[in-house]
């Protein structure tokens, strides 16, 4: 199975893809993905049920939230009513040791998105900060990278032992499944894509041209 | 400690405010260049002779206030960035027409967190004719990331 | 072929691809009739002076591509809104490609939503919008 592990909707400030479109777009184009994950920025989307959408296209829709550490953006997959009240997901500067512990004890994961961007990713932290504690996965494929960030984030994963996933981190509609995540296994709730992950049975992918 | 801008506050003292008022008013040749710029083919926009002759219509984006934010508005407490523009024409701008833009503070929040907060901010500016027609809105947004306060570990 | 009315159009349609001047004639040319001149958009040397790759496409240049891309598909297009996000500089003199897609039709209204990306040379993603556009039946 093939998953798309970092997508944004409306629902984050920069988002401008409804979700519907996505998974018509899926389908109309053949994207080569299963499904996808929606990783708003700073939030978990409590309100939103995508179930009949999933059934309408055959689509698995989950979702996660992607979240700012002095390390920079870190997805989060497994989010709970407990790991919401563990830690504030609109914090801007939260610690990633903290971000990871209370995944690790609520059932989550934590994995470090587009590592090789300045500023924002996990590789321009690490001489601050040192190596961080407790990381295990890191996203090696970032539909949205540019220059030579996924090249400094794969290698950054082989350097430090981390295993690789992909997402697209679309904002718009087709920009969807440009980089993804296959499973060997199918995936239907984010409690079995929490498992999948740490079982460590995965590999990062990309369509880009 | 970092100053934190007070949202309520500014919601109560700056929002849908007119801050700022500026007139422009185009020229055949602008239009032209502006257009042929971009790109554009449509006759409409290059051929000062075609009888629905006006601006393309992402034009009003290009209009820019005399200010960048209200008088009396606290100083902002970290980086601004744009983060982006949107335009939406509502009416044909001719060329040779006083048009008045007036902007106001659209939209302010933050993104609050124990430690630091992001403040969002859409100015917008309305372009309007001389009857009060509204022809465009155009939005810009600004990003700001206060200063984390700690030192990380 | 030209797209006419709505009639014409499908979900996942993709616009002609269109490779705007980005030369530094050009961006002079529109700046000045823009009212935004600056040596940060018309002179390397000094954008790269201010700590820049070189002089930049300003945003809005950016924006107007989109525009005149959406006429050159359907000059009878009428912009209802045109929403973009910066992600970085489009440099002066660097070519680039605009592609764009229809993500969204509602017949009824005869209005259509467009994703648009500008990407550069190595395909990488420069800045991205989505357009509002009303078609004729």
């Amino acid at each position: 199975m093939i998953l798309d592990l970092h997508t944004h909707s409306i629902k984050s400030d920069d988002g401008r893809a409804k979700v519907q479109n996505y998974c018509q777009w899926i389908k109309t184009r053949d994207i080569p993905i299963d499904g996808f994950v929606l990783t708003e920025h700073r939030q978990f989307d409590n309100q939103s049920d995508y179930n009949e959408l999933a059934r309408e296209f055959g689509i698995t829709i989950l979702k996660g939230s992607e979240v700012e550490t002095e390390y920079g953006h870190v997805l989060v997959f497994g989010v709970t009513e407990a790991l919401q009240q563990a830690f504030d997901f609109s914090d801007i500067h939260l610690p990633l040791a903290k971000v990871v512990e209370d995944c690790e004890k609520h059932g989550a994961v934590a994995v470090p998105c587009h590592p090789g961007r300045p500023r924002v990713g996990m590789h321009a932290h690490l001489e601050t900060f040192g190596v961080p504690d407790g990381v295990r996965i890191v996203e090696v494929y970032n539909g949205g990278s540019r220059d030579s960030e996924d090249e400094i984030a794969q290698a950054m994963a082989e350097e430090l032992g981390y295993l690789g996933i992909g997402g697209s981190d679309a904002h718009i509609v087709s920009h969807v499944g440009r980089c993804a995540t296959r499973f060997p296994t199918d995936i239907h709730n984010e409690s079995e894509l929490v498992e999948a992950l740490r079982a460590g049975d995965f590999e990062a992918i990309t369509n880009r041209q | 400690m970092t100053e934190t801008l007070n949202i309520d506050s500014i919601r109560t003292n700056f929002l849908n405010q007119d801050y700022d008022e500026r007139h422009f008013e185009l020229t055949p040749e602008q239009i032209v260049d502006y257009a042929e710029a971009c790109g554009e083919t449509a006759l409409r926009y290059t051929d000062p002779e075609h009888p629905d002759f006006q601006a393309p219509p992402t034009f009003a984006s290009s209009f820019q206030p005399g200010k960048r934010l209200p008088d009396g508005f606290p100083k902002l407490p970290g980086l601004g960035m744009d983060a982006g523009k949107a335009v939406s024409p509502k009416a044909p701008m001719r060329p040779g027409v006083p048009l008045v833009g007036r902007t106001h503070l659209h939209d302010v929040y933050a993104k609050t967190g124990r430690s630091g907060r992001m403040t969002f901010m859409v100015t917008r500016m309305e372009v309007y004719d001389p009857d009060q027609l509204l022809l465009a809105t155009a939005d810009t947004r600004i990003v700001i990331r206060e200063r984390p306060t700690k030192v990380a570990p | 072929m030209a797209v006419s009315s709505i009639r014409d159009v499908e979900f996942g349609a993709e616009l002609p691809v269109f490779e705007p001047d980005t030369g530094l004639a050009n961006v002079k040319r529109f700046v000045v009739a823009a009212g935004w001149n600056g040596p940060r958009f018309t002179d390397h040397e000094a954008a790269r002076k201010e700590g820049l790759p070189g002089a930049l496409v300003p945003g809005i240049l950016s924006q107007g591509y989109l525009a005149a891309m959406i006429h050159r598909w359907a000059p009878e297009a009428l912009i209802q809104n045109v929403d973009t996000v910066f992600r970085a500089p489009l440099i002066v003199d660097e070519p680039c490609s605009i592609s764009g897609v229809v993500t969204d039709i509602d017949e009824e209204a005869g209005r259509v939503e467009i994703d648009l990306t500008i990407t550069n040379a190595k395909g990488e993603t420069r800045v991205f919008g989505t357009a509002e556009v009303k078609l004729p039946a």
